[in-house]
């Protein structure tokens, strides 16, 4: 778990964008983790197996429903952008979770194990769509994105 | 923007996080869980406890009458509690036996809604029905125990009757009210968010 625990990290990022709230989605994910390992039976990678327990936490999770674009969040990404490589690096990083942020909860789930490089027929058998419906759903999903980084 | 493009950005070096340590992450395994199944788990064992508790308390109690209306209205009542007991252990053996990680996402939020929405069922359906059920053996032993033709002379006074519908409606409209206010502070409008989820996974 420790190993892998920027996964739980991303997921986290890409579901709440309060800190608080974040680290108590963290603890969550953890301690399901932890209650299925028994169950783990290493059919699939371990990655595979800890996004299905994490995206199936923060998911149906007893979140608020349809959470606004936050005002500050926007003004923060808009005002930060820096001069410098490392700094113009990080800003990318930064549009790119917002752009992921302004998509539907099933679509963060694809375009997070997408970008992570887990093949789409993993992606099909975690959210339990065909791997047709993937590669449609990708495509719209990467035409959001573009017009949202745009 | 190509995938790719995505890719590379997704991959810088720098992690956006602070990595929590062991004993961090040791100490948040003792935590409790919020999930949806944990919930219902405490709801459902807080309203064992106390369906138990009352039944016990209300059955020393309906020992300590002699026979008459009340005693006969406890025992129906208790009755009931015992076929409530039922549904409860049966509720916890199902959400026990609940295991999100051997499903898929799809798979896991149909579960979970059809459980929820069993459980909200029942809690709307307990108190809509069963409470002016209770309200009526009430008056049947109230009847009962003052005589039938008595019951049905002050039953034929206007004054009599508005002050049973009025007692009947505020009776309803609180336990409506109570129940409603009661899921809504625990699971929100959580139901219509899965249901939403699911129909974007059909879609």
């Amino acid at each position: 778990m420790k190993e892998h625990q920027g996964l739980i990290h991303k997921v986290c990022i890409l579901y709440e964008t309060d800190r608080e709230v974040r680290n108590d989605l963290f603890q969550e994910i953890v301690l399901q983790l932890w209650k299925s390992f028994l169950t783990f039976r290493g059919d699939s990678k371990i990655t595979t197996w800890m996004y299905r327990i994490a995206l199936n936490t923060a998911i149906s999770g007893l979140r608020k429903l349809g959470r606004k674009i936050k005002t500050e969040e926007l003004d923060e990404y808009h005002f930060n952008i820096s001069e410098s490589l490392e700094d113009h690096r990080e800003d990318d990083l930064q549009k790119l979770q917002w752009a992921i942020r302004q998509l539907t909860e099933i679509e963060r789930a694809m375009i997070m194990m997408a970008l992570d490089e887990v093949p789409y027929d993993e992606i099909a058998e975690t959210i339990g769509i065909t791997q047709n419906n993937v590669r449609v759903r990708m495509n719209r999903i990467r035409e959001k994105l573009r017009k949202l980084m745009s | 923007m190509e995938l790719d493009d995505l890719k590379s950005i997704w991959k810088q070096d720098k992690p956006g996080f602070q990595p929590k340590q062991e004993e961090e992450i040791a100490s948040m395994i003792k935590g409790r869980s919020n999930s949806i199944i944990s919930k219902l788990k405490r709801s459902v064992w807080f309203e064992l406890i106390f369906t138990i508790v009352c039944g016990v308390v209300l059955g020393v109690y309906a020992l300590s009458l002699e026979s008459g209306a009340l005693m006969w209205t406890i025992v129906s009542l208790i009755v009931l509690f015992v076929s409530y007991l039922f549904y409860y252990v049966k509720k916890i053996i199902l959400l026990n036996k609940f295991d999100s990680s051997s499903e898929n996402l799809k798979n896991s939020l149909q579960h979970l809604f059809d459980r929820l929405a069993a459980y909200l069922n029942f809690y709307k359906k307990s108190y809509a029905i069963l409470y002016p059920v209770y309200f009526c053996l009430g008056l049947l032993f109230g009847a009962l125990e003052s005589g039938i033709d008595d019951f049905f002379h002050r039953l034929s006074q206007p004054k009599i009757i508005l002050y049973l519908v009025g007692l009947a409606g505020i009776f309803f409209f609180c336990t409506i009210w109570l129940t409603n206010w009661y899921l809504k502070k625990l699971y929100g409008n959580h139901l219509y968010k899965l249901k939403e989820l699911l129909n974007e996974l059909k879609g």
